[in-house]
């Protein structure tokens, strides 16, 4: 199996399960033993680190290491650096003062948007962004893709822990900036948008005053 | 034809742990390990094996197969590697599709790497068979993919390795298309004099070479052409040749063999290089051709941007090389004097042995060098420090000899992305498996020999040349190709949107984006497939599914390895 094979969803399946830490290992750049996998799972893991990031948790759980299989040497140094440096972050939430309930919570969200259209088409295309541009042959810097991630990672893990909320109780947007740590203007945005897409509608339960969302 | 499992069929998994002597049993308690198994959902039989991969062995799990109707087998012993093969074939004699066969390291991954620590090696044993039942639960049967081979051959290069490969397989009976993009075949042998050890002419050997390739009514040859194209898949290969960069033509082949060799390093005017008094080794070689030495004091210094920083590898042909060339200064005028500044000495094998043997009895002298104190010139002098004698020696020169390295030719990067083949760090080809698979590139039915490989002698491209060519008869010779069936494939065709990522991405053009009914979809070619994977864990619509390494199996494989 190529580490092109490697999933985010599936990276967050295991820190779903409760790994403190995951290690992909892939072929040394320019030695692919499928051609280009390996850098089609950098760009992968590299925004799923950035993902790990935005919902608190330390984006050192997740390693990507160059190695060939003929250095097997190289292999027991990486791995035995890696666990020591799992072992200083301590479990997974625990080591980020993260509850295990919103821990889920996050996580089930993070894998959402790595399951989503935007962002999976985006990292795959990111190797053909930066060499031969997009469609009108904009060609992008590693900076600006990075950037570009940014804006679409906040937006969309936004999105989905909105949605993973509001599943649970119908809740006002206040209440949802406090529990996000975004701003109220912000997170009415995003309901604004959600609700243009159908996922959201205002609750019959408002108090008159700010309304209640919940969703569809 | 091995039975499927009807879907609808209960789940009955045959778990054997293997002791491998004391390789496993050693360093954790199989026992433990089997009586765990046990205990998994759906496993129905488990057995140790003192030696799961012997006659003995199979036969056990050939017989609790039958007796125990069992539908997945789950094999915990060493690496897939070396027996996955026989563990496929075992199931598949019993009646069982060997896809339903599932392998655990607990070996390699376990027992081997946990000396020492027998309670934890038995605990993370169980987690990877609990892993393994988890996969295997999930496993789909699956029939191999047979394709049939176009008997014929692209040789890319035209030196003494390629040149070799062409005619070796034109003797065969099969068609050969030699590309090389120089004007003329024969490649670096023009330029070298005299071959070491056997000191028969290089010219000579190579003219009777290109001679006979040229004769042949089996081998077309293109020169000043190259590759500039190429689609397909072992046994059917489209290549396109580009002649003087205007005549295009398309041919197909079954297998490409890719011999094209090495340059020598051209490092400018570093120790005050001037063609003259101060030349390269290949310049030396037709110095000895013409009979023009013109020099009674010899002074070659080694390892001239080889073993550097920059360039960490040995050229290794480089000191025969040079050897091979002091003995013929010396056996032309015994009165010249010949020193060979070295940082090591490879003289690898008897021939060679016995040639540095005879090089120090005709009077050629040996100086140690380091990398920390090279060679100074001075005005028809070279100074040097010598690391065994502890001291600075000079010695009269009115030649010095730059023994640089072979480095990997220019337009490599275009080839190796044209054929999807890698290169390594110093940008020689890369064979699938230093090993297990030398000669092969992971592509199959592509092949690679000679100096575009490693810097090699021409005993040694010849060797590897007739190697390449005999991996690749076997398909030649049969015409036809069983392919591994991991592949992916378009798991619900409504799904596809027509995107076309997955196109983009695959390396190995297998994808390809046709018309249907339905509008434009994502097509896999099977054989072409080599089931990398990057398209199913790139598809936004999960329209596309890797065989045998399903989103379903990964996932209860990572499920389960933290639910114990």
């Amino acid at each position: 199996m190529c580490s092109g094979r490697v999933d985010p969803t599936i990276i967050l399946e295991a820190f779903l399960s409760k790994a403190d830490g995951v290690f992909v290992g892939a072929c040394r750049r320019g030695e692919c033993h499928y051609v280009t996998g390996n850098l089609q799972a950098e760009g992968k893991v590299n925004l799923t680190k950035k993902v790990l990031s935005y919902i608190g948790l330390h984006p050192e759980r997740l390693v990507m290491e160059w190695m060939s299989s003929g250095e097997g040497g190289r292999f027991v140094e990486c791995v035995t650096s890696f666990q020591e440096e799992i072992r200083k972050l301590g479990p997974l939430g625990k080591g980020e003062g993260i509850g295990t309930e919103e821990l889920q919570l996050k996580l089930t969200a993070a894998q959402r948007v790595m399951e989503g259209k935007k962002l999976r088409w985006v990292v795959s295309k990111r190797l053909e962004f930066k060499e031969k541009g997009n469609l009108y042959g904009e060609v992008f810097t590693e900076h600006e893709i990075s950037r570009l991630f940014d804006e679409v990672v906040m937006d969309e893990l936004t999105l989905q822990e909105i949605l993973l909320r509001l599943r649970m109780e119908p809740l006002s947007a206040k209440t949802l900036s406090g529990m996000i740590n975004i701003a109220p203007s912000r997170i009415l945005r995003h309901l604004a948008d959600m609700k243009r897409m159908g996922l959201v509608s205002v609750s019959t339960e408002d108090d008159g005053r700010s309304p209640v969302w919940k969703a569809v | 034809m091995a039975r499927l499992v009807d879907e609808m069929e209960e789940l009955r998994i045959g778990v054997f742990v293997c002791h491998c002597g004391t390789n496993i049993a050693g360093f954790l308690d199989p026992r433990e390990v089997a009586e765990y198994a046990g205990t998994l959902p759906d496993v129905v039989f488990v057995k140790e094996n003192l030696f799961s991969c012997s006659q003995s062995g199979v036969t056990e799990i050939q017989n609790a197969i039958k007796e125990n109707q069992l539908n997945r087998v789950v094999v915990a012993a060493c690496t897939p590697r070396t027996h996955e093969p026989t563990f496929r074939a075992a199931c598949e004699d019993a009646g069982l599709n060997p896809f339903f066969f599932e392998f655990v390291n607990i070996r390699e991954h376990c027992s081997w790497v946990h000396k020492g620590m027998a309670e934890e090696a038995t605990h993370k044993a169980k987690d990877l068979v609990r892993m393994g039942v988890a996969r295997a639960r999930y496993l789909e049967p699956r029939e191999p993919i047979v394709a049939d081979v176009e008997p014929a051959a692209l040789v890319i290069g035209g030196g003494v390795s390629g040149l070799t490969a062409a005619l070796s397989l034109a003797n065969r009976g099969i068609e050969v298309k030699l590309v090389e993009r120089e004007e003329e075949l024969g490649g670096m042998l023009r330029r070298i004099f005299r071959l070491y050890p056997s000191n028969i002419d290089a010219r000579e050997f190579i003219a009777r070479q290109v001679e006979a390739v040229e004769g042949h009514p089996r081998i077309e040859v293109f020169t000043c052409s190259t590759v500039e194209g190429l689609q397909g898949y072992i046994g059917n290969y489209r290549a396109t040749i580009s002649s003087q960069g205007v005549n295009k033509r398309e041919v197909h082949v079954g297998v490409i063999i890719v011999a094209t060799g090495a340059a020598q390093l051209d490092l400018g005017e570093v120790y005050g290089y001037d063609g003259k008094r101060v030349i390269t080794l290949i310049e030396l070689e037709e110095r000895l051709r013409n009979g023009e030495l013109g020099a009674k004091n010899v002074v070659m210094i080694k390892c001239v941007g080889a073993r550097v920083p920059e360039r960490l590898y040995c050229s290794r042909i480089c000191c025969m090389t040079s050897i091979k060339n002091a003995i013929l200064i010396k056996e032309k005028d015994p009165e010249a004097r010949v020193h060979i500044l070295y940082r090591d000495l490879m003289c690898y094998g008897v021939d060679n042995e016995a040639l540095l043997r005879k090089a120090k009895e005709s009077g050629v002298r040996f100086i140690n060098y380091s990398l920390e104190r090279p060679p100074i010139m001075e005005n028809g002098r070279v100074r040097v420090h010598s690391d065994i004698l502890g001291k600075e020696i000079g010695i009269n020169a009115d030649l010095v000899v730059l023994v640089t390295p072979m480095v990997s030719q220019d337009g490599v990067e275009e080839l190796s992305r044209l054929l999807k083949v890698p290169l390594d760090g110093d940008r020689f080809f890369l064979e699938a498996h230093v090993k297990l698979r030398p000669l092969d590139f992971a592509t199959d039915g592509i092949y690679v020999c000679g100096t575009a490989h490693w810097p090699a002698s021409v005993s040694e491209s010849i060797e590897q040349a007739l190697g390449a060519t005999a991996r690749a008869s076997t398909y030649l010779i049969n015409k036809r190709v069983t392919v591994e069936p991991i592949f992916s494939m378009l798991l619900d065709e409504d799904l596809c949107r027509g995107c076309g990522l997955c196109a983009s991405l695959c390396p190995y053009a297998a994808i390809e984006m046709v018309q249907t009914e339905k509008g434009i979809k994502a097509q896999m070619i099977a054989v072409a497939c080599k089931g990398c994977g990057t398209c199913g864990a790139s598809c936004y619509r999960r329209a596309i599914k890797m065989n045998h390494y399903t989103d379903e199996q990964l996932i209860a494989q990572v499920r389960a390895a933290f639910s114990g």
